[in-house]
Protein backbone atom coordinates (compact mmCIF):
# COMPACT_ATOMS: atom_id res chain seq x y z
CA UNK A 1 0.00 0.00 0.00
CA UNK A 2 1.83 3.38 -1.31
CA UNK A 3 2.05 6.08 0.86
CA UNK A 4 -0.70 8.36 -0.06
CA UNK A 5 -3.33 5.78 -0.17
CA UNK A 6 -2.37 5.22 3.87
CA UNK A 7 -2.76 8.97 4.52
CA UNK A 8 -6.63 8.42 2.60
CA UNK A 9 -6.96 5.77 4.71
CA UNK A 10 -6.00 7.68 8.33
CA UNK A 11 -8.32 10.61 7.20
CA UNK A 12 -11.13 8.48 6.29
CA UNK A 13 -10.88 6.53 9.68
CA UNK A 14 -10.63 10.03 11.35
CA UNK A 15 -13.68 11.07 9.66
CA UNK A 16 -15.96 8.37 11.00
CA UNK A 17 -14.30 8.33 14.23
CA UNK A 18 -15.14 12.23 15.22
CA UNK A 19 -18.08 12.63 13.15
CA UNK A 20 -20.05 9.60 13.20
CA UNK A 21 -20.29 9.93 17.35
CA UNK A 22 -21.27 13.58 16.24
CA UNK A 23 -24.22 13.10 14.14
CA UNK A 24 -25.42 10.93 16.29
CA UNK A 25 -25.46 12.90 19.30
CA UNK A 26 -26.97 15.82 17.08
CA UNK A 27 -29.82 13.84 15.85
CA UNK A 28 -31.06 13.29 19.17
CA UNK A 29 -32.22 16.67 19.50
CA UNK A 30 -31.98 20.12 21.17
CA UNK A 31 -29.35 21.02 23.36
CA UNK A 32 -30.87 19.96 27.11
CA UNK A 33 -28.79 23.01 28.70
CA UNK A 34 -31.15 25.92 28.54
CA UNK A 35 -29.46 28.50 29.64
CA UNK A 36 -26.83 28.62 27.02
CA UNK A 37 -28.72 26.92 23.96
CA UNK A 38 -25.13 27.31 21.60
CA UNK A 39 -23.14 25.55 24.38
CA UNK A 40 -23.51 22.52 23.94
CA UNK A 41 -23.27 22.25 19.87
CA UNK A 42 -20.20 24.79 19.74
CA UNK A 43 -18.46 22.54 22.57
CA UNK A 44 -18.99 19.12 20.74
CA UNK A 45 -17.96 20.39 17.77
CA UNK A 46 -15.02 21.78 19.25
CA UNK A 47 -14.25 18.63 20.85
CA UNK A 48 -15.15 16.57 17.80
CA UNK A 49 -12.52 19.11 15.96
CA UNK A 50 -10.27 18.34 18.42
CA UNK A 51 -9.95 14.45 18.45
CA UNK A 52 -9.89 14.33 14.60
CA UNK A 53 -6.66 16.60 14.89
CA UNK A 54 -5.40 14.12 17.20
CA UNK A 55 -5.85 11.08 15.39
CA UNK A 56 -4.57 12.78 12.16
CA UNK A 57 -1.79 13.91 14.25
CA UNK A 58 -0.81 10.81 15.33
CA UNK A 59 -1.35 8.71 12.67
CA UNK A 60 0.90 11.29 10.45
CA UNK A 61 3.90 10.95 12.78
CA UNK A 62 3.08 7.04 12.76
CA UNK A 63 2.83 6.68 9.35
CA UNK A 64 6.55 9.16 8.64
CA UNK A 65 8.30 7.64 11.27
CA UNK A 66 7.62 3.90 9.71
CA UNK A 67 7.90 5.20 6.42
CA UNK A 68 11.47 6.18 4.90
CA UNK A 69 11.99 8.78 2.93
CA UNK A 70 12.09 6.95 -0.49
CA UNK A 71 8.29 5.42 0.64
CA UNK A 72 6.97 9.05 0.13
CA UNK A 73 8.10 10.24 -3.06
CA UNK A 74 6.48 13.43 -4.25
CA UNK A 75 3.12 13.27 -6.01
CA UNK A 76 3.89 12.36 -9.69
CA UNK A 77 1.24 12.06 -12.53
CA UNK A 78 -1.09 9.36 -11.85
CA UNK A 79 -1.21 10.38 -7.82
CA UNK A 80 -2.47 14.27 -9.66
CA UNK A 81 -5.42 12.34 -11.95
CA UNK A 82 -6.19 10.60 -8.56
CA UNK A 83 -6.62 13.53 -7.02
CA UNK A 84 -8.67 15.35 -9.67
CA UNK A 85 -10.73 13.06 -10.32
CA UNK A 86 -11.68 12.38 -6.24
CA UNK A 87 -12.46 16.41 -5.81
CA UNK A 88 -14.49 16.30 -8.84
CA UNK A 89 -16.74 13.27 -7.67
CA UNK A 90 -16.70 15.47 -3.61
CA UNK A 91 -17.58 19.10 -5.53
CA UNK A 92 -20.44 17.60 -6.96
CA UNK A 93 -21.68 15.83 -3.15
CA UNK A 94 -20.56 19.27 -1.72
CA UNK A 95 -22.89 21.41 -4.20
CA UNK A 96 -25.99 19.44 -3.94
CA UNK A 97 -25.52 19.60 -0.41
CA UNK A 98 -24.98 23.33 -0.57
CA UNK A 99 -28.01 24.14 -2.72
CA UNK A 100 -30.02 22.05 -0.13
CA UNK A 101 -28.46 23.23 2.68
CA UNK A 102 -29.09 26.72 1.46
CA UNK A 103 -31.37 27.39 -1.16
CA UNK A 104 -34.21 25.15 0.80
CA UNK A 105 -33.47 24.17 4.29
CA UNK A 106 -34.27 27.94 5.04
CA UNK A 107 -38.23 27.60 4.07
CA UNK A 108 -37.95 24.79 6.27
CA UNK A 109 -35.65 24.45 9.34
CA UNK A 110 -33.82 26.97 11.58
CA UNK A 111 -30.43 27.66 13.25
CA UNK A 112 -27.86 24.66 14.48
CA UNK A 113 -30.07 22.10 12.29
CA UNK A 114 -29.25 24.25 9.20
CA UNK A 115 -25.69 24.64 10.89
CA UNK A 116 -25.04 20.98 11.33
CA UNK A 117 -26.92 20.17 8.11
CA UNK A 118 -23.64 22.44 6.25
CA UNK A 119 -20.86 20.24 8.44
CA UNK A 120 -22.92 16.88 6.79
CA UNK A 121 -22.53 17.51 3.68
CA UNK A 122 -19.16 19.64 4.13
CA UNK A 123 -17.80 16.18 5.80
CA UNK A 124 -20.18 14.12 3.36
CA UNK A 125 -17.79 15.80 0.56
CA UNK A 126 -14.70 14.54 2.48
CA UNK A 127 -15.82 11.34 2.91
CA UNK A 128 -16.50 11.30 -1.00
CA UNK A 129 -13.29 12.75 -2.25
CA UNK A 130 -10.80 10.17 0.14
CA UNK A 131 -12.89 7.03 -0.63
CA UNK A 132 -12.20 8.27 -4.34
CA UNK A 133 -8.92 8.20 -3.63
CA UNK A 134 -8.89 4.68 -1.86
CA UNK A 135 -10.51 3.22 -4.06
CA UNK A 136 -8.15 4.83 -7.38
CA UNK A 137 -5.10 3.10 -5.46
CA UNK A 138 -7.25 -0.14 -4.64
CA UNK A 139 -8.20 -0.72 -8.31
CA UNK A 140 -4.63 0.72 -9.80
CA UNK A 141 -2.52 -1.61 -7.44
CA UNK A 142 -1.07 -4.48 -9.04
CA UNK A 143 1.71 -5.25 -6.25
CA UNK B 1 -15.63 5.50 -31.48
CA UNK B 2 -13.03 3.18 -32.43
CA UNK B 3 -12.82 1.03 -29.40
CA UNK B 4 -9.59 -0.69 -28.30
CA UNK B 5 -6.61 -1.66 -25.82
CA UNK B 6 -2.90 -0.71 -25.42
CA UNK B 7 -0.54 -3.31 -24.09
CA UNK B 8 2.79 -2.35 -23.06
CA UNK B 9 7.11 -4.32 -23.16
CA UNK B 10 8.02 -2.57 -20.11
CA UNK B 11 8.25 -5.94 -18.42
CA UNK B 12 10.67 -7.08 -21.37
CA UNK B 13 12.36 -4.39 -21.91
CA UNK B 14 13.06 -3.91 -18.32
CA UNK B 15 14.36 -7.45 -18.23
CA UNK B 16 16.79 -6.73 -21.35
CA UNK B 17 18.00 -4.04 -19.64
CA UNK B 18 19.97 -5.63 -16.78
CA UNK B 19 16.68 -6.37 -15.07
CA UNK B 20 16.05 -2.87 -14.01
CA UNK B 21 14.03 -2.00 -11.36
CA UNK B 22 10.12 -0.51 -11.48
CA UNK B 23 12.05 2.10 -8.66
CA UNK B 24 15.02 2.83 -10.85
CA UNK B 25 13.01 3.25 -14.02
CA UNK B 26 10.39 5.43 -11.90
CA UNK B 27 13.41 7.50 -10.64
CA UNK B 28 14.96 7.94 -14.02
CA UNK B 29 11.62 9.49 -15.60
CA UNK B 30 9.89 11.37 -12.64
CA UNK B 31 7.39 8.49 -11.50
CA UNK B 32 6.72 6.28 -8.71
CA UNK B 33 7.32 2.69 -7.97
CA UNK B 34 3.67 1.91 -7.85
CA UNK B 35 2.71 3.94 -11.06
CA UNK B 36 5.41 1.99 -13.03
CA UNK B 37 4.15 -1.12 -11.64
CA UNK B 38 0.23 0.24 -12.72
CA UNK B 39 1.28 1.22 -15.97
CA UNK B 40 3.18 -2.42 -16.50
CA UNK B 41 -0.15 -3.83 -15.40
CA UNK B 42 -1.81 -1.79 -17.50
CA UNK B 43 -4.33 -0.56 -15.10
CA UNK B 44 -2.90 2.99 -15.75
CA UNK B 45 -2.30 4.85 -19.39
CA UNK B 46 0.43 7.52 -18.59
CA UNK B 47 0.84 10.56 -20.11
CA UNK B 48 1.87 10.78 -24.16
CA UNK B 49 5.00 12.43 -22.17
CA UNK B 50 5.34 9.78 -19.45
CA UNK B 51 5.21 7.14 -22.33
CA UNK B 52 8.28 8.99 -24.42
CA UNK B 53 10.51 9.65 -21.86
CA UNK B 54 10.02 5.56 -21.26
CA UNK B 55 10.92 4.97 -24.68
CA UNK B 56 14.01 7.13 -24.09
CA UNK B 57 15.57 5.05 -21.09
CA UNK B 58 15.25 2.23 -23.04
CA UNK B 59 16.31 3.61 -26.17
CA UNK B 60 13.54 2.58 -28.51
CA UNK B 61 10.28 4.30 -30.20
CA UNK B 62 7.35 4.46 -28.53
CA UNK B 63 5.82 1.75 -30.31
CA UNK B 64 7.99 -0.85 -29.17
CA UNK B 65 7.01 -0.18 -25.89
CA UNK B 66 3.23 0.82 -26.18
CA UNK B 67 0.95 -1.03 -28.54
CA UNK B 68 -2.66 -0.15 -29.45
CA UNK B 69 -5.05 -3.64 -30.36
CA UNK B 70 -7.67 -2.37 -32.03
CA UNK B 71 -11.02 -4.54 -31.74
CA UNK B 72 -12.85 -4.55 -35.11
CA UNK B 73 -16.07 -2.68 -35.01
CA UNK B 74 -19.53 -4.23 -37.12
CA UNK B 75 -20.31 -2.14 -39.84
CA UNK B 76 -22.56 0.63 -39.69
CA UNK B 77 -25.72 -0.10 -41.30
CA UNK B 78 -27.61 2.84 -43.61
Amino acid sequence: MSYREKIAWLSLIAMAVAYGPYFVLVARGPSPWEPWPHLHPLGLFALVSIVRMLILGAGYLYLRLGSPREERPPLDERDRAIEQRSISAAYYVLIAGMILVGCVMPFSSTGWTIVNAAIFWIVAAEVVHYSVVVASYRLQASS
Amino acid sequence: MMHGSISNRIRTLRFMNGEMSQAELGQRIGLTRQTIAAIEAGKYSPSLEAAFRIAQVFNVPLGEVFQWHAEATPPKVS
